[in-house]
């Protein structure tokens, strides 16, 4: 019965915890538009994101479940708007905490939290656009008011961009250490972790 | 059973193939919420939107319809009528909600006709004949099948803690995140092991081919949506190349 290949069981909890993971990501997401928000949801949104994702981990036992995971997480920012750098980011730094998370042997929980801060690295993906091309980011996004516009183009300098990476990497950890917390404190007690 | 899948594909209008849909939902995406393409493509913005209400109105979903253009049209004329004469942050305030709600709801409003009219099952046949992996097509509409059910219990469970205080005004505010995200994740992991269960006594983890009864197939008004969806791909790359 202990196969390396995922089953059909594996594959729903991935969609299960995808939802929830996007659903909590999505709805941080929303505090963007004020703009002092923006660049700290690279790391708002891995640290709730954390507690899902801890949980989730501790039904990863196959490789390639992270992976997937991540990859969903870039198809749905292609789907809200966000542009493709999320899925290449995601595929990279999915297939990076899949392999951290089997070098602890699937049971691990301080090499979870480390894939939890590696994991949330294709949030990063979703500034790319703002770096690299930040007039053509905007001239798109006339509607949204010049004082916006200046204001997020302040926030944004290039230095920024290494900046977030550790960011969302920080958050990561924070978010998988959180979780493990909320992991302790009710899901062990309860028999689902 | 003949007549129930008749009644639903006559609720549901216009049936395009599933395929059909998803293009058109990325290609609203790519081009009027990313806005690909930029100033030269701005006449494909109201096309796509168009399509995408008419479709949205042919599946009967009037209402939504109704909400999502009193919505648009509201806050365009605030935007014209309002956004040159105030000033700080009002006008911050006013242009950046009319402007993100004005981008967003042509995907909001394509998302919804995917979504209403698109059945599991059809769904996965449609990704079956692209010849997409089944490790990504039961994760993928496992999660569309999932977000409703999300929204569905958080908000018992938002009634629930507000009744007990744990709100911004009931005195709780550290205990929010918690008590909100803890009871959503045990529910979430049951719901998910039912799903499971049934999905197994369907044969999904089983090494065969499934079969399928929906029968999906391109027909003329397919064929019309996927003009218009490559249209603007073409522009962007005939305008690339250099020959527009």
């Amino acid at each position: 019965m202990k196969t390396n290949k995922l089953n059909g069981k594996d594959l729903i909890n991935v969609g299960v915890f995808s939802a929830i993971y996007a659903v909590i990501v999505i709805a941080l997401a929303m505090l963007g538009y004020i703009p002092i928000f923006m660049p700290l949801l690279a790391l708002i949104g891995p640290i709730f994101g954390g507690i899902p994702f801890m949980l989730f981990l501790t039904r990863v036992k196959k490789f390639g479940m992270i992976l997937m995971m991540s990859v969903i997480m870039g198809i749905l920012m292609l789907l809200t708007g966000m542009g493709y750098y999320s899925i290449l980011v995601g595929i990279i730094s999915g297939w990076i905490a899949e392999m951290v998370y089997k070098s602890g042997d699937y049971r691990s929980t301080k090499k979870a939290v480390l894939t939890s801060g590696v994991f949330s690295l294709w949030i990063w993906g979703n500034f790319i656009p703002l770096f690299t091309n930040i007039t053509g980011y905007f001239s798109t996004r006339q509607d949204f008011g010049q004082a916006y516009i200046d204001a997020l183009t302040r926030l944004m300098p290039l230095w920024m961009c290494p900046t977030l990476l550790v960011a969302a990497f920080v958050g990561g950890i924070l978010g998988g250490l959180l979780g493990r917390a909320v992991l302790k404190k009710h899901f062990i007690k309860a028999g689902i972790a | 059973m003949r007549s129930v899948l008749q009644a639903s594909a006559k609720k549901r209008g216009l049936v395009l193939d599933p395929r059909t849909k998803l293009l058109l939902l990325v290609t609203v995406a790519v081009f009027v919420l990313g806005g690909a393409g930029g100033e030269a493509l701005r006449w494909a913005t109201p096309c796509l939107c168009a399509v995408s209400l008419a479709l949205l109105i042919t599946a009967g979903k009037y209402k939504t319809a109704a909400v999502c253009v009193a919505i648009y049209v509201l806050m365009d004329t605030l935007q014209r009528s309002f956004g040159g004469r105030t000033e700080g942050i009002v006008n911050f305030l006013l242009l950046a909600s009319a402007g993100i709600l004005t981008r967003f709801l042509p995907s909001i409003i394509t998302g919804a006709y995917v979504v209403s009219t698109t059945t599991v099952s059809e769904f996965s046949a449609a990704m079956r004949r692209m010849h997409i992996s089944e490790r990504l097509v039961i994760p993928l509409s496992v999660m569309f099948r999932f977000f409703p059910t999300i929204g569905d219990e958080f908000s018992h469970i938002n009634a629930a803690m507000r009744m007990r205080g744990v709100s911004l005004g009931g005195g709780n505010a550290g205990k929010m995140v918690e008590y909100r995200l803890v009871p959503l994740l045990f529910c979430s992991v049951k719901i998910g092991e039912e799903l499971s269960a049934a999905a197994l006594t369907r044969g999904l983890g089983a090494d065969v081919k499934r079969t399928n009864v929906c029968e999906i197939g391109f027909h003329a008004q397919d064929v019309a949506v996927l003009i218009l969806c490559i249209a603007p791909y073409v522009y962007l790359i005939l305008n690339a190349v250099g020959v527009l």
